[in-house]
């Protein structure tokens, strides 16, 4: 099976070829000889060449989540089209939209609606477990919507803000 | 002082110290009280618990930080004594007070010593009285945003703006120059008043690159004091501890003696009574400073407790009991070496933002020298109303050599998914060259992110692999009819048998 795969912002193109728990598999150019080994519903041993992988899978819709020992790297799956261009994400050109990243309360709101601000610059502070973070805009622009007002409480996704 | 056994104590806190303190309990004989809030009825503090009992609401404030509620539990349960924790209702004066009202035998210092020196500033006027240098900065709290400017343009910039009720990084800002002054202030004000029900602040100067080493001191009510030598401290993101140490790697013998002996005089000055800790910033030359005390037990007590070879928490219990600490300084060495680090629900691909969830599988690292004091289990959901600590792993060593690469080992063997956690931060950090040879201040975390996140060589393609194969799987347990499909090992086993050299 092929697949295109989105790690971490990169594309990457994945071929698995199988028998059993052996697998050959090759990402871009590098080719891998897998012995694969599940340890329970969550754990995988993998022998890569021979070396020694312990891993963590979690489940994701789309792909799943690779834990190391060192790193943790998000990868979404799609098969690959037929003679398709294999590219990036292209880059967001619309207006960003913020959304909590995790459940808390807005602390305070930094900024109204129609503000010019810079990438970086504050929108609002959150607390969430007993921290306050403050939430930056991830580019410069017009802020065009604040959803959220001081002391509401927001559940993970919930749309803050809309910067463009 | 006449010795009172204790019967039966009551934890006034949860997580993993709630937990360190039920096996103390359980080690010593005495009967251990779990309390827990609507959040926490599966919380491991309360499974391992002989006894618990409800407090209220998920909310700190309605629970865990409820005078009322804590002392009608104590008094439900028929509780002897109260051990806090740290954090919560650990440094409150006025809560030790209740205690001591009652009756109930409050695990600490008396209620007055933790109003001289859990205030921070009339804790440095006592150094000072004590003989022990402070940073320079104001004596007195400051309540309003003009005070804090005047003060500000005397001490200059940069400075720290912290909460004088304060502990644990919370109401705490570096203010670099005046421009940043009345937003951090606002901040660290909000933050103190969530925190500590008191929005009074005050200011020190800021040391250039200082590092953070504290000492732990004991004293009994008979007058006897000794200090337990120091923990490194320095490595800390936003002023939270990440990673402590004991011994430090840069504090000489005659710093330590020194360190030491300014603790203990101002433990007897003070007239404290049980386990605390003086935090003090040591500048480039190595002059040390003082910080604050915590009058209570700190997260990091385990590397104390490691090199030394004294269980902090029994001696606590002891100590409460109005027993004799049953060793003299001289008795006292640091053998080896330990390294904690603080297991955070935290993701350090997101800027370390708080990271709640259900931790779906686990696997705890063991071995010769490994010890995970742990408030999590495989199943259990981290909640949102609390700090973000799972777990402390500690490692103990013959030498700071020997413990890195224990710690290493240790952290290669520690997983936890569901939750992203900082394990592969400190795998990282653990090999870095500048953690490795010692050489590291206040500043490292930030130092360390800046210059290691962009450049570091990600497993981007055996991650693609390992998805891959793992997709390869599913699709092909899914074409099964539901009907078919293995529910036993063997027939699962069979299965897989019949479709070899089918893929």
């Amino acid at each position: 099976m092929i697949f295109e795969a989105l790690v971490e912002g990169r594309a990457l193109r994945v071929e698995v070829k199988g028998r059993g728990d052996r697998y050959d598999v090759t990402v871009d150019d590098r080719r891998f000889e897998v012995d694969w080994r599940e340890n329970g519903r969550h754990f995988v041993s993998l022998l890569v060449d021979g070396r020694n992988l312990e891993l963590g899978l979690e489940a994701r819709a789309g792909g799943c989540i690779v834990v190391f020992d060192d790193d943790r790297l998000a990868v979404e799956l799609r098969d690959a089209v037929r003679g398709g261009a294999l590219g990036g994400k292209p880059a967001a050109g619309g207006p960003a939209r913020l959304s909590a990243p995790m459940p808390g309360k807005i602390v305070r709101v930094l900024v109204l609606p129609g503000t010019a601000v810079e990438a970086g610059q504050g929108l609002l502070v959150m607390e969430a477990m007993k921290m306050e973070n403050e939430i930056r805009s991830p580019r410069a622009g017009l802020v065009r919507e604040i959803a959220v007002r001081d002391g509401q409480a927001v559940e993970t996704g919930a749309l803050l803000a809309v910067v463009g | 002082m006449n010795e009172r056994p204790l019967r039966k104590v009551l934890i006034a806190n949860r997580g993993e110290i709630a937990v360190r303190i039920v096996r103390a309990c359980q080690e010593l004989g005495i009967a251990a009280v779990a309390v827990y809030s609507e959040a926490d009825r599966g919380a491991l503090h309360v499974r391992l618990a002989g006894e618990a009992c409800g407090i209220g609401p998920a909310p700190s404030r309605e629970s865990y930080l409820s005078i009322d509620r804590i002392l009608e539990a104590a008094r439900r349960t028929g509780a002897d004594a109260v051990h806090p924790g740290y954090g919560f209702l650990a440094e409150n004066a006025a809560f030790a007070r209740a205690c001591e009202e009652r009756g109930l035998v409050f695990v600490g210092p008396r209620s007055e010593t933790i109003a001289l020196m859990g205030e921070k500033t009339s804790a440095r006027r006592m150094a000072v009285e004590a003989g022990v240098p402070v940073v320079p900065g104001t004596l007195e709290p400051v309540r309003d945003a003009q005070a804090i400017r005047r003060e500000a343009r005397r001490i200059g910039f940069p400075l720290m703006l912290k909460a004088a009720s304060g502990g644990g990084g919370k109401g705490l800002r570096l203010v670099a120059d005046e421009g940043e002054l009345d937003a951090a202030a606002q901040r660290a004000r909000s933050e103190a008043l969530g925190a500590f029900g008191d929005d009074s602040v005050y200011l020190e100067k800021a040391l250039e690159r200082p590092r953070h080493v504290e000492i732990q001191v004991l004293a009994d009510a008979h007058g006897n004091a000794v200090h337990l030598f120091e923990r490194e401290c320095s490595i800390q993101r936003r002023h939270q501890k990440l990673i402590e140490e004991s011994p430090s790697p840069f504090v000489t013998e005659a710093l330590r003696r020194r360190m030491g002996a300014l603790a203990v005089a101002l433990v007897k000055r003070s007239g404290y009574v049980n386990a605390g800790t003086l935090e003090f910033l040591v500048d480039a030359a190595g002059e040390p400073y003082f910080l604050e005390m915590n009058t209570r037990l700190q997260v990091e007590h385990p590397v104390t407790e490691m090199v030394t070879g004294i269980d902090l928490v029994k001696l606590q219990l002891r100590i409460a009991a109005g027993e004799r600490l049953p060793f003299r300084q001289e008795q006292l060495a640091q053998r080896g070496h330990a390294i904690e680090c603080r297991v955070l629900a935290e993701d350090p691909d997101r800027g370390f933002l708080p990271s709640p969830g259900r931790i779906q599988a686990l696997e705890a690292p063991a071995g010769p020298g490994v010890r995970d004091d742990s408030g999590v289990y495989a199943g259990y959901a981290v909640p949102v109303h609390y700090d973000p600590l799972l777990s402390k792993l500690v490692v103990h060593g013959e030498s700071r050599a020997e413990a890195i690469q224990r710690m290493r080992r240790a952290l290669s063997e520690y997983r936890i998914l569901g939750v992203p956690t900082t394990l592969p931060f400190y795998a990282r950090v653990l090999r870095d060259p500048s953690f490795v040879s010692g050489e590291f201040d206040t500043s490292y975390v930030a130092s360390f992110v800046a210059r290691s996140d962009g450049a570091r060589e990600r497993p981007v393609a055996l991650a693609a692999a390992a998805a891959a194969i793992r997709e390869v799987r599913e699709r092909l347990a899914a074409r099964l009819p539901p009907a078919t499909r293995p529910t036993s090992p063997w027939f699962a086993e069979g299965l897989r048998e019949a479709q070899r050299g089918r893929a």
